[in-house]
C-alpha cells in the first residue's frame, strides 16, 4: 500500500526485472560466499549475528519529455537470516530514504475581513526535501516510539529544526506547523509512507519499490535500512544515493537559476521568433 | 500526455495547456484584445503558482503582440514619440512592479496580491464591457439614433499640464506627463499581473489623450512588446519565475487560436460577442474572488524560503 502512488510505472516493469536479476545474482553470490565458511549442517542457532545490506536500482533519473516520475527498486539481503521462508515474518525491516536538506517557510492563513490571508509564518530549517519510509508492517507495530525517534523513522520523526525560541509560538502551535509541513510535503508526493511496501522474496532477500515524483529535488540522499526482531534493532546500514536529473527540462531549470539573465533573453528571443514564424505561416494561406 | 514544467515544478497535461492557449488566443484574435487577463487566472486555476503564471504570461504576450506590432509599424500606425514616452514610463513601472513581486514573495503575500489585483481589474473591466455592449445592443435594436456627443477638439484638464510636446503622427500638442503616467501604470500591471495592459492603455489614449484611433493600436502594441519583453527578463533575473516550457506551449496554442479568432471575428456581429466576453471576464473574476473568500482545505501552506536568512 503505497500512499501517494501515481500511475507512471511504464518503465517500472523493465526496472523491476533488472533489479530481480540483480537481486538473484546477489543471492547466488551470498550463497556461494557463505557456503564454504558455514558448517555443512548449519542450523539457525550456530550462525553469526544478522546484518543487513541494501542497494537501489537507479542512481540517475533521466527526465524525458513525458516525465511524470519514475519508480526505483530497493533491494537487499539479511546475512545469517534465521527465518526459513519469505512468509515466516520473523523479521521486520524499515527503509528510510531522505535528503537533501532545505529551508522552508510554513504559513498559516486566517480570515482578515472577508478574505483568507497568510498571517503567521515559521521558518523551518534542515528539513529533508524528500522523505520516504517503507516497511514490512505499520511502524507502530515494529518498534517503540523512543527507538523510532532515535533513528528518525516514520513521519512523526522527520528531522527538522525550528528557529531558536520557536518564533514565539507555543509548543502546540509549533506541532501544528510541523504537521503542516509533513502534510503538504505528502500532498506534493515528496513524503511517502508505505506500511506494507517492503516484502521478502526469500528467507534473506527483500525488495521494495518506491515512486519518485517528477519534482524530486536533486542532490545527495541517505538510504537507511533497519532490521528488527520483536521490537529490537538487530542491524542497520546506511548508503548514499545521488539523484541527478538529465534531459531538456533539467537544462531549462539549470539555466534559469544559474544564468537568469541569459535565460530571460533567450525566453524573449524565442517569443519574438515564435510570433514572427506564426505570422509568416498564416500570411501565406 | 503529461509534461513536467521545470520552473512551475508540476506536471500538467500538455493538451490542456495547448487548448487553453488556443481558446484564449481565439478570443483575443476575435476581439482584438491581448489574452493576458484571461490566461493568467486560467493558469492559476490549473495549479501553476501565481508568480510563475504572471511572469510566464508576460513572456507569451511578447509572442502574441510582436507580429501585430510589426504589421502596424509597416503601415506607419506607430507614433514613435508617444510610444517612446509610454515605453519610458513602462520601464519604470515594470522595474517597480518586479521588485514588489520579489518582496511579496519573500513575505508570502504574492498569491493574495495577484488574486486581489485580478478580482479588482476583472470586476471593473467586465462590468464596463457588459454595460457598454448592452447599450450597443439596445441601440442597434431600437435604432433610436443619437450619436455620442463627443467633440474631439474639446479641451480638458490635460491641456493645462506643462512639458508640452508635439506628437506629429497623432496630430497632438499635449503634455508628456499623462502618457508617461499611463506608461508607468501599464508597466506596473505587466509586472504584477502578466498582462499587456492594452485594456488600460487603449481607452486612456482614446478618451484622455484624444489620440486618433488608427494610431492607438499600433502605438500601444509598440509599447507592449518592449515592456513585456523587459518584464520577462526582469522576472527571470529577480524571481526565476519564467517557465519557458509553459510559455512555449501557450505560444503555440495562442498563435494558432488567434489566427482563427481573427477570421471568425471579422464575420460576426460585435455587440453580442462583446457581451459574452464581458460575462466570461466576470465569471473568472467571481471564481477568483470565491477562492479568496471560501475557507481553504488547508489553512497551512509551505514554500521554499526566498532570500532573507
Amino acid at each position: 500500500m503505497d500512499r501517494g502512488c501515481d500511475n507512471h510505472a511504464n518503465r517500472a516493469g523493465a526496472l523491476g526485472a533488472l533489479a530481480l536479476t540483480f537481486a538473484a545474482a546477489v543471492a547466488l553470490l551470498l550463497a556461494g560466499m557463505s557456503a564454504p565458511h558455514a558448517a555443512p549442517v548449519a542450523t539457525g542457532l550456530d550462525r553469526g549475528p544478522e546484518s543487513i545490506e541494501i542497494d537501489v536500482s537507479t542512481r540517475s533519473i533521466p527526465i524525458e519529455a513525458d516525465f511524470s516520475g519514475t519508480r526505483i527498486v530497493i533491494f537487499g539481503a539479511i546475512h545469517n537470516s534465521r527465518q526459513d521462508a519469505a512468509e515466516s515474518g520473523y523479521y521486520d525491516i524499515a527503509v528510510v530514504i531522505w535528503g537533501p536538506n532545505e529551508t522552508l517557510v510554513a504559513r498559516q492563513k486566517s480570515r482578515v475581513a472577508f478574505i483568507w490571508v497568510n498571517t503567521r509564518s515559521l521558518s523551518v530549517h534542515d528539513v529533508p526535501a524528500y522523505y520516504a519510509f517503507i516497511s514490512t508492517r505499520p511502524i507502530d507495530e515494529i518498534a517503540d516510539k523512543a527507538l523510532l525517534a532515535r533513528y528518525r523513522i516514520g513521519f512523526d520523526n522527520v528531522p527538522m529544526r525550528i528557529e531558536e525560541g520557536g518564533g514565539g509560538f507555543s509548543a502546540e502551535e509549533l506541532a501544528a506547523f510541523r504537521q503542516a509541513v509533513i502534510r503538504q510535503k505528502a500532498k506534493a508526493g515528496l513524503y511517502r509512507e508505505a506500511d506494507y511496501g517492503l516484502s521478502f522474496s526469500g528467507p534473506s532477500l527483500f525488495r521494495a519499490t518506491l515512486d519518485v515524483p517528477a519534482n524530486v529535488p536533486v542532490g545527495e540522499f541517505k538510504v537507511q535500512a533497519f532490521l528488527f526482531h520483536q521490537g529490537t534493532l538487530l542491524s542497520s546500514t546506511t548508503r548514499k544515493l545521488v539523484i541527478e536529473k538529465r534531459g531538456a527540462e533539467r537544462l531549462v531549470y539549470a539555466l534559469a537559476y544559474d544564468h537568469p539573465f541569459v535565460y530571460g533573453v533567450i525566453a524573449v528571443l524565442a517569443a519574438v521568433l515564435a510570433g514572427l514564424i506564426a505570422s509568416a505561416i498564416f500570411k501565406k494561406d | 500526455m503529461q509534461i513536467y514544467l521545470p520552473i512551475a515544478e508540476i506536471s500538467v497535461n500538455i493538451f490542456l495547456i495547448l487548448g487553453m492557449g488556443g481558446a484564449v488566443g481565439f478570443l483575443s484574435g476575435m476581439f482584438g484584445v491581448g489574452g493576458g487577463f484571461l490566461m493568467t487566472p486560467l493558469l492559476i486555476f490549473t495549479g501553476i503558482p501565481p508568480a510563475v503564471a504572471v511572469a510566464t504570461e508576460a513572456n507569451q504576450i511578447v509572442a502574441s503582440s510582436v507580429s501585430g506590432a510589426l504589421a502596424q509599424w509597416r503601415r506607419g500606425n506607430v507614433d514613435v514619440k508617444m510610444g517612446t514616452i509610454l515605453l519610458g514610463g513602462g520601464v519604470v513601472g515594470a522595474v517597480i512592479g518586479v521588485q514588489i513581486v520579489k518582496i511579496l514573495r519573500q513575505i508570502g503575500q504574492v498569491d493574495l496580491i495577484i488574486s486581489l489585483s485580478y478580482v479588482t481589474f476583472l470586476g471593473i473591466i467586465g462590468s464596463l464591457m457588459l454595460v457598454e455592449s448592452l447599450n450597443a445592443i439596445r441601440k442597434s435594436r431600437g435604432a433610436e439614433g443619437g450619436a455620442p456627443t463627443r467633440r474631439p477638439g474639446q479641451h480638458n484638464w490635460i491641456h493645462g499640464l506643462p512639458f508640452k510636446q508635439r506628437f506629429k503622427r497623432s496630430k497632438l500638442y499635449i503634455s508628456a506627463i499623462p502618457p508617461l503616467i499611463i506608461g508607468v501604470l501599464v508597466g506596473f500591471l505587466a509586472a504584477i499581473m502578466g498582462v499587456g495592459g492594452g485594456f488600460v492603455m487603449v481607452p486612456a489614449m482614446i478618451y484622455l489623450l484624444r489620440v486618433p484611433t488608427n494610431v492607438v493600436v499600433g502605438t500601444s502594441l509598440f509599447q507592449i512588446v518592449f515592456v513585456t519583453a523587459l518584464t520577462t527578463i526582469l522576472h527571470a533575473t529577480q524571481n526565476q519565475t519564467v517557465d519557458a516550457v509553459l510559455a512555449l506551449l501557450l505560444m503555440t496554442g495562442g498563435v494558432i487560436g488567434a489566427q482563427f479568432g481573427v477570421r471568425v471575428g471579422q464575420k460576426l456581429k460585435g455587440e453580442e460577442l462583446r457581451a459574452l466576453l464581458a460575462l466570461l471576464v466576470l465569471l473568472v473574476c467571481i471564481r477568483l474572488g470565491y477562492n479568496l473568500i471560501a475557507t481553504p482545505d488547508d489553512l497551512f501552506s509551505i514554500g521554499r524560503a526566498i532570500g532573507g536568512h
